[in-house]
């Protein structure tokens, strides 16, 4: 049981990680990591004590997360993403993409694709463990990882391969 | 050689792909500068998330979000807490059980007799009716069987009275109890004399017992029974011994296939 505990501790820097990028909110994700730990806690005896305990976690952190939103969507404090205010853009630099370009770009994708965009790119989770998580298949998995990165590039204006020529 | 696959390239860029496929994309990739390009991009990308929310799993970790603390904390009351909603479930669950099983000793009529009185009903309304007596008409009696099998959930062949000198005249779907899916059909025999003879069918009963029984009810005889598929009630008011020929044909082509009675046949 302490061994559990241990493991759950372990993962906790990443859960805050995970859910301050999905909700872009230091207190907001607090409170999601949190609620996922005292619920993992309490059904400890649920869990088998060999199978991943960080997929676990996830799992039960994304289910609190899509309850939060439903709850918020239907006290309508979901602010509409078309009246969130420019951030300030410092000057893209050659060589790199601009940050908060990057970080505007992925607040404006579909949960979903977020979602699974998150657990690959930042988290780095394998396809079949970020699929588990989600609860779909690897197939559609890939394809909302394609999405996302499509509408990244889109949002970001990053073409092909500028900086290349940039350099020279 | 396989082929690439933007799923393959994109695996690549993610460190995802398999050992042996990875060699493949390799060679691909040199002669071919758009595919580099995009998997170039895919990690910048990767690369920008790290760098954006990476930070936020170096922070040190607040108190609230140690897991020892909080199982010290909620733990025990947790634990209270969910012994009384078992407790509280348990309770309600049993007060509903018996409820449901005490249901037969409150209900003074037992479902057969509440069928019998519907098919006596549904007997007495319709064979009074000369231009609509039927929904559907015997000549169209392919179409009446799939259509009544299909509302009753159940397969309803239309029995063949023939030998006892009873021809189809139709039938028609009627509302019916609760208990039995809802929903009721009614299929309508005549002989040569113009005497009309109604066989009334639903979906089985919840406990789905076998039952029969055979009883005269508002000025007709009715015979009913109940297996595991249907109950059926057939009505009519010819003498008891013709009645109990055709009760028994129509008992013997309903019930075909319905071998092990005692054996739930849907679901």
């Amino acid at each position: 049981m302490d061994q559990f505990l241990d493991q759950v501790e372990a993962c906790v820097p990443a859960l805050r990680r995970y859910a301050r990028a999905l909700t872009r909110n230091i207190d907001l994700a607090d409170d999601l990591v949190q609620d996922c730990l005292e619920r993992a806690i309490a059904k400890r005896g649920l869990f088998r004590p060999t199978g991943p305990v960080r997929a676990w976690l996830f799992t039960i952190l994304l289910n609190l997360y899509r309850n939060a939103l439903r709850s918020s969507h239907r006290r309508g404090q979901q602010v509409d993403i078309d009246t969130v205010p420019e951030l300030a853009t410092p000057a893209p630099q050659p060589g790199h993409l601009a940050l908060a370009e990057m970080a505007r770009a992925i607040q404006t994708l579909p949960t979903e694709q977020k979602e699974a965009l998150l657990l690959v790119a930042l988290e780095g989770f394998s396809y079949q463990e970020a699929a588990d998580i989600l609860h779909i298949p690897a197939g559609t998995l890939m394809s909302r990882l394609g999405r996302a990165r499509a509408a990244l590039r889109l949002l970001t204006g990053t073409p092909a391969e500028p900086h290349l020529r940039t350099v020279k | 050689m396989n082929e690439i696959t933007r799923d393959m390239l994109m695996a690549y860029a993610d460190g995802q792909l398999p050992e042996g496929e990875r060699a493949t994309v390799d060679a691909y990739l040199l002669a071919n500068p758009e595919a580099a390009a995009e998997i170039a991009m895919i990690q910048r990308q990767n690369d920008a998330i790290r760098t954006l929310f990476g930070p936020a799993g170096a922070e040190p970790v607040p108190a609230r979000l140690r897991p020892r603390r909080l199982a010290a904390e909620i733990g025990p009351r947790r634990i209270r807490s969910w012994g009384w909603a078992v407790a509280a479930v348990v309770l309600v669950g049993l007060g509903l059980g018996m409820g449901w099983f005490a249901r037969p000793l409150f209900d003074a009529r037992p479902a057969s007799a509440t069928l019998i009185a519907d098919a006596v009903n549904a007997h007495t309304v319709y064979v009074a009716e000369n231009r609509h007596a039927v929904e559907v008409g015997s000549d169209d009696s392919e179409h009446l069987s799939t259509w009544l099998s299909n509302r009753l959930d159940t397969t309803l062949g239309m029995p063949d009275l023939d030998a006892q000198g009873f021809a189809l005249v139709g039938g028609r779907l009627l509302p019916g109890e609760p208990d039995t899916g809802g929903r009721a059909a009614q299929l309508m025999y005549e002989n040569a004399d113009q005497q009309r003879v109604t066989i009334y069918v639903t979906a089985a009963l919840p406990g789905g017992e076998p039952a029969y029984q055979f009883t005269a009810y508002d000025g007709a005889e009715a015979f009913y029974w109940a297996n595991t598929r249907i109950t059926c009630t057939v009505v009519g008011t010819l003498p008891q011994e013709q009645m109990k020929a055709l009760a028994g044909a129509i008992y013997a082509q309903l019930t075909e296939g319905d071998v092990n009675s005692g054996r739930p046949y849907r679901g």
